[in-house]
């Protein structure tokens, strides 16, 4: 079994988001997204339990490779990546081109997400990518539990469902969906010496365009100047009167 | 412009999302019409302002992907330059395969749009709803992906004329279908909600919160930290990744804000927010904030309401 998991380096969510012509600007330190220890937790326990060759495919500046080496600290076995000046502000389309591009060069027959990105949001590449693969998506994957077969249990509008994963397809899972593994010190030396290789995009067959267009960014002036009162035991009548006054009781 | 919404059902009935967008799509005239995607055997979902089309799925097989390769032909036949679906997993699922059927990139958390000349430009929340990102699309089609309680939902009288079309199974069988149950208030239609954080500390705690609901009418939500503890169920959960609500009166209890709860919340009317840490960014949005211990306030409030 071959596993693709997908890792994106973002800049470190502890520091305020910047843009640069409506596209983030990215410091050559970024960090693995949190979202993504969620999908390659799944990849490595399938790994376990199949003995899976686990590749981690990524696409963005890499700059000092942080959140790459973070990836295989985890316990995947080798990282693909395309840096590209052509992919600056890539579309979600593109990206989805691009990692759907580096699947199947790994002939990977399970490609693992994170259901959307910490720093785009946007939470259409995963099923973007199955299509592009002709896979079908189990999208919103928040349990799994493996056997001789394996059942993912998929978050629906109204509840859950359960599927068994077939041999080849699309995973994302959700936050919380299983608990990341933390890397100990000998995890984090044995990454070091893990191959990280850089694609060219020209060995990639990429037809998507950039269809929308930055027009302007706004601040939302979100903060309200309400009233702030510490509690001495009787802020509670504060609450209660405003709860008269707004007609709740 | 030719328009195309992916339509949703809840209980039966449109769900609100499609409702709103179809509010939107009459407001700038479009020429619109409905494709709703569901597995209910008698929805009521036909419309007297618009075609409906039902696509009918059955719930024991995961085809979503069959679902889009119907609508790109609908899309194609009918020559749609506009497909817009409400951020919800099933229109998430569909909006994205569609794009790579069209080759057209999808705009996400889209809170308000608008077509001009044959364009269409966008406005989308970005940074937990810090920021506007506006854009303009330039390829033939447009897909968008609204963000619930953008707009005012259309009023609309439901009828049983629509056309109806089942959809092939895939080989992927759906089993163990579990279906949470819902009592009291909705979250998404209450005038009062009140959200628990990890600052209630404990799950047995949030049987405060259940009193002062009872008392006050109002909806329970949580923060995404508390769901993903086990403390609720998922549709419970206020936020970018859970529901959006719009109550006259939100009282946050022990939630600090993180920016992925804010999104879900900050169009409450009225925000009341308890919390120990003075510097919580919860309280940037409050209207009346209480610094001080949930767990000792509202029992307080209990008692004295």
């Amino acid at each position: 079994m071959k596993i693709a998991v997908c890792a994106k380096q973002i800049p470190d969510p502890a520091n305020e988001v910047t843009y640069s012509n409506g596209t983030i600007e990215r410091p050559e330190e970024q960090v693995l997204d949190d979202t993504d220890r969620y999908g390659i937790e799944v990849a490595l326990q399938l790994k376990e339990k199949f003995d899976a060759e686990v590749t981690i495919i990524s696409m963005g500046p890499s700059g000092t490779q942080k959140g790459l080496q973070q990836a295989l600290q985890m316990g995947a076995d080798k990282a693909v990546f395309v840096d590209d000046e052509s992919l600056k502000g890539a579309n979600s389309l593109m990206t989805a081109n691009v990692l759907s591009e580096l699947a199947k060069s790994l002939s990977a027959d399970i490609v693992i997400f994170g259901t959307e990105s910490t720093d785009g949001y946007s939470g259409t590449v995963p099923q973007q990518v199955s299509r592009y693969l002709d896979l079908e998506c189990i999208s919103y994957v928040k349990a799994v539990e493996i056997n001789d077969n394996v059942t993912l249990t998929r978050q629906t509008v109204e509840g859950s469902e359960k599927l068994n994963m077939p041999e080849k397809c699309v995973i994302s899972v959700t936050a919380g969906g299983v608990e990341p593994r933390y890397p100990n010190f000998k995890d984090i030396m044995a990454a070091k010496s893990k191959p990280i290789e850089q694609v060219s995009i020209s060995d990639l067959t990429i037809n998507t365009t950039q269809n929308l267009e930055f027009i302007d960014i706004e601040t939302v002036e979100n903060s309200k100047s309400g009233e702030k009162i510490i509690d001495e035991g009787e802020a509670y009548q504060e609450i209660v009167n405003k709860l008269k006054e707004l007609k709740v009781i | 412009m030719k328009t195309l919404i992916i339509g949703e059902i809840i209980n039966n009935n449109l769900s609100s999302g499609t409702l709103e967008i179809l509010g939107k799509a009459k407001s700038l005239d479009l020429d619109v019409q409905v494709v709703t995607i569901g597995s209910d055997e008698n929805p009521s979902i036909g419309l007297d302002l618009c075609k409906q089309t039902y696509l009918k799925r059955q719930n024991n097989s995961l085809n979503l992907s069959k679902a889009a390769t119907k609508i790109s032909e609908i899309i194609k036949n009918e020559e749609i330059s506009l497909i817009l679906g409400s951020s919800t997993y099933m229109c998430r699922d569909l909006i994205s395969f569609l794009s790579v059927d069209l080759n057209s990139s999808p705009v996400s958390n889209v809170i308000d749009f608008d077509v001009a000349s044959g364009n269409v430009s966008t406005v989308n929340s970005i940074n937990g709803g810090e920021s506007l990102y506006k854009t303009k699309i330039n390829s033939d089609q447009a897909l968008l992906l609204i963000r619930p309680k953008a707009f005012d939902p259309v009023e609309v009288n439901f009828n049983d004329d629509f056309e109806s079309i089942d959809l092939d199974s895939s080989d992927l069988e759906v089993f163990d279908i579990f279906i949470e149950e819902k009592s009291g208030p909705q979250l998404e239609d209450s005038k009062v909600v009140i959200s628990a954080g990890r600052g209630m500390v404990d799950k047995e705690n949030l049987e405060l919160i259940e009193t002062l609901a009872s008392k006050l009418n109002a909806a329970i939500g949580g923060t995404r930290a508390i769901v993903d503890a086990g403390w609720m169920p998922y549709s419970q959960q206020v936020g970018q990744t859970g529901k959006t609500v719009k109550p006259d009166v939100y009282i946050a209890c022990g939630i600090s804000g993180a920016t992925q709860h804010q999104v879900g919340m900050k169009d409450s009317k009225f925000v009341i927010a308890i919390n120990k840490d003075e510097e919580a960014p919860i309280f940037q949005l409050a209207d009346l904030g209480i610094v001080g211990d949930t767990l000792s306030v509202i029992p307080k409030l209990n008692d004295n309401i």
